[in-house]
């Protein structure tokens, strides 16, 4: 028996909405309150690690297609990199910022997966419209960890990279199978259903 | 360690920092981007999926059906040539399929005993022809999808894939096997750091060259161009007995990449243990879906001895990559007792490979004959010739060299010779690799077998 997708989605959005308002706290009062509880600064990159670990299974057993399966893979791959990347930061096991591309690349993959994954114009029905915009939001939102390389002090990066984890849980709490507003756009689309 | 570099100055007035920065503005954007994503409420990503097919997956009807019936999630139409059905003799003649919403139905002529498989295609309402492939059986058990009608088997690419999954299993449990009953010492730190590089590559590839077999295997069973396999509905080969291995490795690996990453993390190397086990243990999904369990003649036995069989190679074989790549070069001081300890711990693996392999050969190929008359017992003559070579090459370092390094004796040449040991090691994998792919003869068996067996 398995959860409808869009249930595993909203769990998701609500590891992303914790995760983006952890580090939306960290940018607001910064980075030295932030981590006078030491176990604070392994919060946010233990819960990006976490929810990739908890990717896979969503990989395995969600196999009614190869697109979707492969694009899952990807997710649970760059998630676990990008947070593993930070843990190391934070532990003192890594130590050039230049690591942080580990969390752009996983950024820049997940966009692409959207984008690749999704073959119709955004306009084509609600799914695809939804498509693109998490796709083009990670790929811009990969500026905000570029950013944290070269400047890793600044806030307005830290808070642009906080809301951009905000900006994708809404667009995931957003997979719902209640109250159309868009409706079926390109009549190629199909009847309205479910 | 905390790492203070990046800390921030706590501001006096907490978001007078944030506005002056220009923060609020990306807040602005980024919330202006959520608000208009609010609005437009998406339905569940995902083409058409198929919820409810009938008769069902592998199903064993008891009279021919009039109809099949596909429920889908969302509405679709068939397209021509929506829905062919093939007994093991080819087409059961032309099958007209039509939409009704979410279902598509087709009407089927008189089938007769035995087994059948049905390849179908639908216009998913996003635009996308999205595919399927599956089995059921009238008055007879159904073929398993993965030996579906028009699935030629395992291609030279299957094998590579194979034996490359074979040397990451090696990397990450020979590894850790290693690290925890050869060297239990702490490693100085280049040391540490190798061996972690050698395992992690070793436990990535495992994953990601699982998904590579079985999107291949499943590429096999729908016969579809790669196109149109990116839509393919791939449940039934995640029911299948290769699919629940796959999900099973897949799930049991990804935990062993996380226990090994937070054993570098935190320098706890008793969080390897875990990692060990369960790489230990899910490697037995290979064994659990291959030859040893689905054959004429398969057992409990049989399943022990080949995953007994798959970890006493892992165990060797990694090992002897982590002897010579991380030892040899990095912790000279470390050489002799990390020799002497692996040669015992080689002594029990190959004793373990020649019992389990000698009990498997047994049972797979009953006659002797059938080691040169047969496809599999070729193979494995290959596999025997290159297993006796490994061997001898592995008793010559029992023999000759360890009483040398006992005495602190050590060649330079040892470690070449090492190097070769575990080159030997990897191509008996490749053989191993074709061999799993390749079917045993068949045994005669107390019933007849099923009419709907397809030949590969």
């Amino acid at each position: 028996m398995q959860p409808p997708p869009e249930h595993v989605h909203w769990l998701f959005a609500t590891g992303f909405l914790l995760l983006g308002l952890c580090l939306l706290a960290e940018a607001v009062v910064g980075t030295e309150v932030w981590r006078r509880r030491p176990w604070r600064a392994y919060l946010w990159p233990g819960l990006a690690f976490g929810l990739g670990v908890f990717m896979w299974p969503v990989m395995v057993f969600f196999t009614s297609s190869t697109l979707h399966m492969l694009a899952h893979g990807v997710w649970a791959q760059v998630l676990m990199l990008g947070g593993a990347t930070e843990l190391a930061l934070v532990r003192g096991k890594l130590q050039s910022s230049w690591w942080r591309l580990g969390m752009t690349s996983a950024f820049v993959v997940s966009g692409a997966a959207f984008l690749v994954h999704e073959q119709n114009s955004w306009l084509f029905q609600r799914s695809s419209f939804l498509h693109h915009l998490l796709g083009w939001t990670l790929l811009a939102g990969a500026v905000f960890p570029l950013a944290r390389c070269v400047r890793p002090r600044s806030q307005a990066v830290a808070a642009g990279f906080a809301l951009t984890f905000v900006a994708i849980a809404v667009m995931l709490y957003c997979d719902r199978d209640v109250a159309p507003v868009f409706g079926h756009i390109s009549p190629q689309a199909g009847t309205p259903h479910r | 360690m905390i790492s203070a570099k990046n800390a921030a100055h706590f501001p006096r007035e907490l978001f007078v920092p944030l506005l002056r920065s220009g923060g609020l503005r990306a807040a602005g954007f980024a919330a202006a981007a959520a608000t208009a994503a609010l609005l437009f409420p998406a339905q569940a990503f995902a083409h058409a999926t198929l919820e409810k097919v009938s008769p069902g997956y592998r199903e064993r009807v008891p009279s021919s059906p009039r109809t099949l019936v596909f429920r889908f999630d969302q509405y679709v139409k068939a397209v021509p040539g929506s829905v062919r059905v093939y007994s093991p003799q080819g087409s059961v003649g032309e099958i007209r399929a039509r939409s009704d919403g979410r279902h598509m139905k087709a009407s089927l002529p008189r089938l007769a005993k035995g087994g059948y498989t049905v390849r179908w295609h639908a216009l998913s309402g996003d635009g996308h022809v999205i595919s399927g492939v599956f089995t059921f059986g009238v008055r007879t058990a159904a073929p398993p999808v993965t030996e579906a009608f028009g699935a030629s088997g395992p291609t030279t690419t299957e094998d590579v894939v194979r034996w490359i999954y074979f040397l990451a299993l090696a990397l990450v449990v020979g590894g850790l096997g290693f690290r925890l009953l050869v060297v239990r010492g702490p490693l100085t730190p280049r040391a540490e750091k190798r061996f972690f590089i050698l395992t992690g590559i070793g436990v990535v590839a495992t994953i990601d060259v699982g998904i590579a077999a079985f999107i291949l295997r499943a590429e096999d069973a729908l016969q579809l161009p790669f196109g149109r396999l990116l839509y393919g509905d791939l449940s039934p080969i995640a029911h299948s007995r290769f699919g629940a291995a796959f999900i099973a490795m897949t799930l049991g690996f990804a935990l062993v990449a996380a226990l090994l990453f937070l054993a570098w993390l935190a320098d706890r190397t008793v969080l390897l243990w875990p990692a060990f086990l369960l790489g230990l243990a899910f490697a037995s999904g290979l064994s659990l879906s291959g030859h040893s369990a689905a054959d004429a003649g398969s057992s409990w036995k049989s399943e022990l001895a080949d995953w007994a069989h798959l970890s006493a190679a892992c165990l060797w074989i990694g090992g002897l990559v982590q002897l010579a790549f991380v030892v040899w070069p990095l912790m000279p001081e470390a050489r002799r007792a990390a020799f002497l300890a692996f040669s015992r711990l080689a002594t029990v693996c190959v004793g373990v490979l020649l019992l389990a392999g000698v009990y498997l050969s047994i049972l797979r190929l009953p006659h002797l004959d059938d080691l040169w008359t047969t496809g599999y017992g070729q193979v494995l003559l290959v596999k025997i010739a290159l297993v006796s070579l490994a061997f001898a090459w592995g008793g010559l370092h029992k023999l000759v060299v360890v009483p040398a390094v006992a005495q602190g004796r050590v060649g330079g040449r040892l470690r070449r010779s090492l190097m070769g040991e575990s080159m030997v090691g990897m191509a008996v994998l490749l053989v191993a690799a074709i061999l799993v792919n390749t079917n045993p003869p068949a045994r005669p068996t107390p019933s007849p077998p099923a009419a709907t067996s397809v030949q590969r």
